[in-house]
């Protein structure tokens, strides 16, 4: 059956029967609210559900499957690449309701939480049982742990503690088909098969719905140092992060922030932050108390001999919060710059660093754009961030145009497309540059092995009739 | 709807709404999303709609006027966005488009009559106390009652605890001048609010105790009315406007220093709002501004004076403070009333957890969604009864009759008190009084 199938009052009556009446809507002003994540795209779904239990949640995917209609699933959509958007109209299956934290097990280190628990309640609820989950996207005050597996999402610890793909172990999922099944283990995430819990990790809601999450957790770090470096030239910053990595230091994070960014973000905290500097780099090392006090004192050698000019070390918890205080601002305040604020998302290798911010500050200058760069450059992940006015058509064209370059280079750098937000449909259209026409169409195959009607989560990453790219 | 927007207007929504990155960290903030868990009541879905409204023929739509005023007004969306979007000042004057639109619904349009004409509105409160006892009955246990008969029209159903009405305002019961004690050192024009006035004069006399202690003389202006609040954030402006002329001019003429509030909207509104609502074209314009400038909130005035230290008496009650919106993201008062209750009560205060959450009251609001209402207040009492304090002290008295029947429904022993209350407790007022009448 073709996928695309419109939502018929059949289909409605099915969804109804399924999770209640109450859970189901049509009224146009809802369905325009939750067409949209954190990108700047708008697709109305036909109907939204919301279902509150595993056993609903297949009955839905079963509906969706034998009428053929498009199938996509939600978190707290703030996803910045379009993942939970209804490109192709159909159904949209809020998982929200999933909010239990059902086990946080400290003998054996793991959580069990459902899909809709929100990132910053699981990680204060290992706090609070002496553990730690790494993973801290900057939207983890309302992002679902769901929606991170979904599109593996990763976040400042990144440099030493990885992504969210390091830290699932098993995962209860929803298959095309309506089948319920587990796959990993809650001891090792079963090594030595095939790595299914990885192979579902970031596959977008295009392979099968989580309904549950084992995630691992660590014994929480017992010293954290927390240093603010300035440098009177980006290079010399962006020289510094491959340093260090090159020198086989492992810091918790190593964020950067341009001038530009600098200013926006004094001008809208007031902090008195040097904004003649061109750059400031944040870094944060944690573990025993004697071996972080050793690796703070490499950090700053390193930083000294790539050309410093100061150097503040944070001495107490309140002190390092003023120093974060400037980073976590970053984003917003680069929002007043101008009203509309595009934020991208690349990696390259860390050594690639200082290439990578030189390129966007060409790109900025070619296209004529306000850019600004900063991120966790730590693993190469950068946010080069475009500030324009979307009311602005002749302006958002070239913002595309810088788009498409900015892609490219990463990519001829040995990058990739997308550090932590995912490939959605903002960057489909860039997977062929990355995977190559063979590398694309194996991802495809295990695509159409799982969902051969291809109706969960239609239009994001597999679109090689857009791509021109017939399957063969 | 589009075309009746003017353009000035316009051009400030549509800067505003440009500035939406569509980030969702209002979903976290937005007490209403916090307990019905949907992205229709979230800022970003209202504005997202907001824009549509003036870029495509999305109509206003029943469904979109309940989003609108499904909304306590806390601030909350706009204290913590990234971006800075003035949330607040959109959905107010959404609203008010709405009001042009369609009008006010039945049980607003009602209250906010009355409200117009002051003598009306005072009668029918004293009629209140005397004829409350027939519509409502002593609540089951404790303090205040509970509605006879559901009273849907007027926001009240069987289950809500609302005080006892007193048999005379505030107005009737302190006189227009009461003198400082010792040196006069500072002149202040008390405004009183409808809470203070006819729900809890007993707030407002102590508020004049404690601040004729301090050496101020307090003026309690006769002419004085409903702050207009409940009104422009309603959406309808123009009572509104008649009310704040009419406070303008009562307070206009006043030979004083300040204009003293002891609640967290009414402060808001002189120091801010009036001259929002009424607009630079209007007469009273520059009048506002000035007052604006005079205004303080109680704790705000007693930390900025002075506090009294030597006659204050420590409380042995375990005490916690709740932040009430307009008071905090409002008017940015915040340390103060935590200076006073560390000064009053020492090591017996305890901060709760998650202090300037809203406690649901909403103004009006919990009038028109009370059920809804409750379950944002229940969030607050739980963590109220979490914190261990015996009393949570509130600077606002509409936070406070929230507050209070949130506890005696969930069953808490807590009680809740306005700050000025346990100063004025402390600094032995009570006891004064009660000399003074025997």
């Amino acid at each position: 059956m073709r996928v695309g199938a419109t939502v018929t009052e059949a289909v409605l009556d099915e969804l109804r029967r399924i999770v209640g009446k109450e859970h189901v809507h049509t009224e146009i002003e809802k369905l325009m609210v939750y067409s949209f994540d954190s990108t700047f795209q708008n697709h109305l779904p036909e109907v939204l559900v919301k279902p509150h239990t595993v056993e609903e949640t297949a009955a839905v995917v079963k509906a969706a499957a034998q009428y053929g209609i498009p199938l996509t699933v939600r978190g707290a959509g703030t996803c910045l690449s379009g993942g939970p958007v209804a490109l192709e109209g159909g159904i949209l299956m809020e998982m929200t309701a999933f909010k239990r934290i059902i086990e946080i097990n400290a003998a054996e280190g793991y959580a069990v939480v459902e899909p809709g628990v929100v990132t910053n309640e699981l990680i204060a609820a290992a706090e609070e049982k002496g553990l730690f989950y790494p993973p801290d996207p900057s939207s983890s005050g309302m992002s679902t742990v769901g929606g991170n597996v979904a599109e593996c999402a990763g976040g400042g610890r990144g440099v030493k503690y990885g992504v969210t793909r390091d830290y699932v172990l098993e995962l209860q999922l929803i298959l095309p088909d309506g089948q319920c099944i587990t796959v990993g283990n809650k001891v090792d995430g079963l090594t030595g098969w095939l790595d299914l819990p990885m192979l579902f990790t970031g596959s977008e809601g295009t392979l099968a719905i989580i309904t549950q999450i084992t995630v691992r957790l660590l014994p929480k770090p017992q010293a954290i140092r927390t240093a603010l470096v300035q440098y009177a030239q980006l290079d010399a910053a962006a020289h510094t992060v491959s340093a260090i990595i090159g020198a086989g230091v492992v810091p918790t994070t190593i964020e950067i922030m341009d001038q530009m960014t600098l200013r926006a973000v004094e001008n809208f905290l007031q902090i008195g932050l040097d904004t003649s500097k061109a750059a400031f780099v944040l870094l944060e090392v944690d573990g025993e108390p004697q071996e972080v006090e050793l690796q703070l004192e490499q950090v700053i050698q390193i930083c000294k001999e790539n050309g410093a000019v100061e150097i503040q070390v944070a001495h107490d918890e309140r002190e390092r919060a003023a120093l974060w205080k400037a980073r976590k601002s970053t984003s917003g305040a680069c929002g007043k710059i101008n009203p509309t604020k595009i934020g991208e998302d690349i990696a390259v290798p860390p050594a690639n660093i200082p290439k990578m911010i030189q390129a966007v500050k060409e790109i900025a200058e070619k296209y004529r754009l306000n850019m600004v760069v900063f991120g966790h450059a730590g693993d190469g992940n950068l946010h080069p961030n475009i500030m324009t006015d979307k009311r602005n058509t002749e302006e958002m064209e070239r913002v595309n145009q810088a788009i498409d370059e900015l892609f490219a280079r990463a990519l001829a750098l040995g990058g990739t497309l997308s550090g932590e937000h995912g490939i959605g449909f903002m960057k489909a259209a860039y997977v062929l540059q990355e995977l190559g026409r063979d590398g694309y169409l194996a991802q495809k195959s295990v695509k159409d092995a799982l969902d051969p009607q291809g109706f969960l989560n239609p239009g994001k990453i597999f679109i090689e009739k857009e791509l021109e790219l017939q399957h063969e | 709807m589009t075309t009746k927007i003017d353009a000035n207007k316009r051009k400030h929504w549509e800067r505003e709404l440009s500035k939406c990155i569509r980030c969702g960290t209002c979903r976290q903030f937005c007490p209403i999303h916090q307990v019905l868990d949907d992205e229709s009541y979230t800022a970003r879905g209202k504005l997202y709609l907001v824009d549509q409204l003036l870029h495509s023929d999305f109509l206003l739509s029943d469904g979109f006027v309940e989003m609108i005023s499904k909304c306590v007004m806390c601030k909350a969306c706009a204290a913590n966005c990234p971006s800075g979007v003035n949330t607040y000042q959109i959905f107010m004057e959404m609203r008010q488009e709405i009001v042009k639109e369609r009008g006010l619904s039945f049980t607003k349009q009602s209250i906010f009559r009355a409200l117009h004409w002051r003598k009306f509105f005072d009668f029918g409160l004293s009629c209140g106390a005397w004829f409350q006892r027939l519509i409502f009955k002593p609540a089951p246990d404790g303090p205040g009652q509970v509605a006879r008969v559901p009273l849907p029209m007027a926001g009240f159903n069987q289950r809500r605890i609302i005080p006892n009405l007193p048999k005379r305002h505030l107005k009737q019961l302190v006189p227009l001048e009461s003198k400082a004690q010792g040196k006069e050192l500072y002149r202040v024009g008390f405004f009183t609010g409808c809470m203070l006035n006819y729900v809890y004069p007993q707030i407002g006399q102590d508020l004049i105790r404690v601040l004729n202690l301090h050496g101020v003389t307090v003026i309690t202006p006769r002419e004085q009315h409903c702050c207009g609040t409940p009104l422009f954030t309603s959406g309808e402006v123009e009572i509104a406007r008649d009310l704040i002329h009419n406070n303008l001019t009562a307070f206009g003429g006043l030979d004083i220093d300040y204009v003293i509030t002891a609640c967290g909207s009414g402060g808001l509104a002189w120091k801010e709002e009036f001259a929002k609502v009424l607009g630079e074209s209007h007469p009273d314009y520059g009048l506002a501004l000035e007052l604006g400038r005079k205004t303080k909130d109680i704790s705000e005035f007693l930390i900025m004076i002075g506090l009294n230290l030597e006659e204050l008496k420590p409380l042995q009650q375990k005490v916690t403070y709740h932040d009430s919106c307009h008071l905090n993201r409002g008017q940015k008062i915040h340390e103060e009333p935590r200076q006073i209750l560390r000064a009053l009560a020492g090591e017996n205060y305890v901060e709760m957890k998650k202090a300037d959450a809203c406690c649901g009251s909403g103004g009006s609001f919990n009038l028109k969604y009370y059920e809804l209402s409750r379950q944002i207040n229940q969030k607050k009492t739980g963590y109220i009864a979490e914190s261990g304090a015996d009393v949570v002290a509130v600077g606002c008295p509409a936070c406070l009759m929230h507050i209070q029947d949130g506890l005696e429904q969930d069953g808490i022993q807590v009680e809740v008190k306005h700050i000025v209350e346990l100063l004025a407790e402390s600094y032995g007022l009570h006891e004064q009084q009660k000399e003074e009448r025997s």
